[in-house]
């Protein structure tokens, strides 16, 4: 186990420098001044560029660059921002909100998706199964951010029963609306994924063999089709985390939520590269990390998996 | 030969084919009553249903496949001729009809500009499915080829392409797709778009088809075709791939639709296309701030979205079931 953490964990080195450096090349290598864009509106004095260019070291040659920000990186150092703060006190600042929104999609979509995937699967053919794979399959195909401003409208500001944008310093019924709009079409995709899978596990030998030897209805449900149907809805919610990073720009947008997302988004627009390549470090960081974590818990699923 | 061998010559022999023991007469029936003919010949009148066949079949008589094909084909003639469903020029736009109501030759009303929302709707079409199928054809040849190399080859070439897989995969599609679309602000091409989400997009489609590739590689009839003298790229091309296409093309079926929606999602960011091209997300996205004042601006172009997406991924489902009879949805 130690061993194989080991392994997992050198592996992912390449894999973060890889990532890195294919985003630091998209916002840097890519046509586009970024010295420029930081003038704005405001026209180019030669000087101050001149000077800008050797502080961000954007003179010198792009692999370079790249070198001295990941080595500034390790040091948590990721520069300044345009304006003139430090890259990871507006990270810091940002970054807390995002991770609760993400951690309450997160459970919203594993919990719901789980439940009801379960309730279909057992109950094929049921009006309520239908119901279930009816909606699950509207979340899929209307796009987020549709969803998020019709309930936006109707549960804000026409019914007025949840905050229709979250403040600066939101809780937890603040992103209550924004945090279900985020895991609505993960928790689709997953109830679909726990349905099939509950299904055609329901009808393996094991379970026949398990009822014959007169085990309870619920602790073959829970015990032998349960826990055989959630490695696929594992691996899903494990790779999902990568995807709540990227809808996170969507929905804080429409709920107004200063996180990672919105920084990141404004970032991009600006033209902020030292920003943009920061928090991308950041979030691959988190995404690889719950992606180890993932496959660590496979073990407890299935015991046939071991790691050497 | 030697003395424990029974010769079928000997007298030996001869008594023991020709003299059963009691009750053992008629274990075996003589050769002239059965004609090894009809045992061994094969019904040769109709062709051996290959997994394709049987799924095409199964296919056929799945009511989900038969609506979304009918969806899919409708959906299809609108995108390539979208002037034989209405006489109204999109991009001909006049404020005084702003918001204006829906009238014979306008069914859908007209949006904040004063654009027909009909007409809109119909030609948007064109824009959201060719950037759906140019993305999937994209992801397809090259996350197909990429996870296929993988997956038979193997040794280091698999650990090369699988670190560049997991440097796509750790980049979600959204946050990839705008931070290269910020670049091509200026462009209006839907090639840009496609180019961005088949960039983040292929890893998915790689990972399968190499999972699938390697299943496939294992099997027996790759032992046996090798067995015969066959090449290793004829191996691939010629039994490997057609038993690992299932999964992929279920995957690539499925993501059509969500790239559908990924078109969309970019351009309400503002990074996706301009407002100058007629398409549904770009629709969806300037009528939003009009869901107070008349919602069935963003309806209409919301709901022509949803149902394309839809027909694409109800057609997943039942090439699933075709494919796969084990992990059946319905």
């Amino acid at each position: 186990m130690g061993k194989y953490l080991l392994r997992r964990i050198l592996q992912m080195i390449p894999v973060v420098i890889g990532t890195t450096l294919l985003i630091y090349a998209l916002v840097f290598a890519l046509p586009g001044d970024p010295v420029a864009a930081m003038f704005g509106d405001k026209p180019v004095n030669a000087a101050v560029a001149a000077q800008i260019r050797s502080e961000y070291n954007l003179d010198k040659p792009f692999i370079i660059q790249y070198l001295i920000f990941l080595k500034n990186a390790l040091t948590l150092d990721f520069g300044n921002t345009f304006a003139g703060q430090p890259v990871i006190a507006v990270i810091g600042r940002a970054f807390p909100v995002t991770i609760k929104l993400a951690i309450m999609a997160f459970v919203f979509e594993a919990v719901f998706g789980v439940v009801f995937g379960i309730i279909s699967g057992l109950k094929k053919g049921k009006w309520y199964d239908s119901v279930i794979l009816i909606v699950s399959l509207l979340l899929i195909s209307v796009p987020t951010f549709v969803t998020g401003f019709v309930l936006q409208y109707f549960l804000g500001v026409k019914w007025g029963l949840l905050p229709v944008t979250a403040g600066s310093n939101p809780g937890f019924i603040d992103l209550l609306m924004p945090a279900s709009v985020l895991g609505s079409v993960s928790m689709a995709y997953i109830i679909r994924l726990t349905r099939t899978e509950v299904s055609s596990n329901i009808s393996e030998d094991y379970v026949r063999t398990a009822r014959a030897k007169g085990m309870s209805n619920k602790s073959v449900t829970l015990r032998h089709v349960l826990r055989n149907s959630m490695i696929p809805v594992v691996t899903y919610l494990g790779a999902d985390i990568g995807a709540l990073m990227g809808g996170a720009m969507i929905t804080e947008r429409i709920f107004n939520i200063n996180g990672i997302g919105n920084t990141l988004y404004q970032g991009i627009i600006r033209g902020e590269g030292t920003l943009v390549v920061s928090i991308v470090t950041i979030l691959v960081l988190v995404f690889v990390v719950c992606n180890l974590v993932v496959d660590m818990f496979y073990a407890v699923l299935d015991p046939r998996i071991r790691y050497v | 030969m030697t003395d424990n061998t029974i010769s079928p010559e000997s007298a030996e022999a001869e008594e023991f084919f020709m003299d059963p023991l009691p009750g053992q007469e008629r274990f075996v029936a003589p050769v002239d009553e059965t004609p090894l003919k009809a045992v061994d010949s094969v019904d040769e009148s109709e062709p051996a249903t290959s997994m394709w066949t049987s799924a095409w079949i199964a296919l056929r008589k799945n009511p989900l496949f038969i609506f979304a094909a009918i969806l899919i084909v409708f959906i299809i003639i609108v995108a390539l001729f979208p002037q034989l469903f209405t006489h109204n020029d999109p991009t001909y736009c006049n404020l005084d009809n702003s918001l204006g109501k829906a009238s014979g030759s306008h069914p859908l009303g007209f949006d904040q500009q004063g654009c027909d929302v009909y007409s809109r709707v119909i030609y948007g079409a064109r824009t959201s499915v060719s950037v759906g199928v140019l993305t999937t054809i994209i992801v397809v040849a090259v996350g197909g080829f990429i996870g296929a190399i993988a997956g038979f080859f193997g040794g280091w070439i698999d650990s090369l392409l699988s670190r560049i897989t997991d440097v796509f995969f750790a980049i979600p599609l959204l946050l990839g797709a705008i931070v290269l679309l910020q670049m091509f602000r200026t462009s209006d091409s839907i090639w840009k778009v496609v180019f961005a989400l088949a960039l983040f997009g292929w890893v998915q489609v790689a990972r399968i088809t190499r999972g699938s590739v390697m299943e496939a590689k294992n099997l027996e009839f790759n032992t046996a075709s090798t067995a015969l003298g066959s090449t290793p790229m004829r191996n691939l091309f010629r039994h490997v791939l057609p038993n690992a296409l299932a999964p992929v093309i279920v995957v690539a079926t499925t993501s059509l639709g969500t790239y559908i929606v990924s078109e969309a999602t970019l351009s309400f960011l503002g990074v996706g296309l301009p407002s100058t091209t007629v398409s549904w997300g770009g629709d969806i996205s300037t009528a939003q701030s009009l869901l107070r004042i008349n919602p069935s601006v963003l309806f209409y172009p919301s709901a022509a979205l949803a149902i394309t997406v839809l027909a694409f991924i109800m057609m997943g489902d039942a090439v699933k079931d075709a494919l796969d009879p084990k992990s059946r949805t319905e």
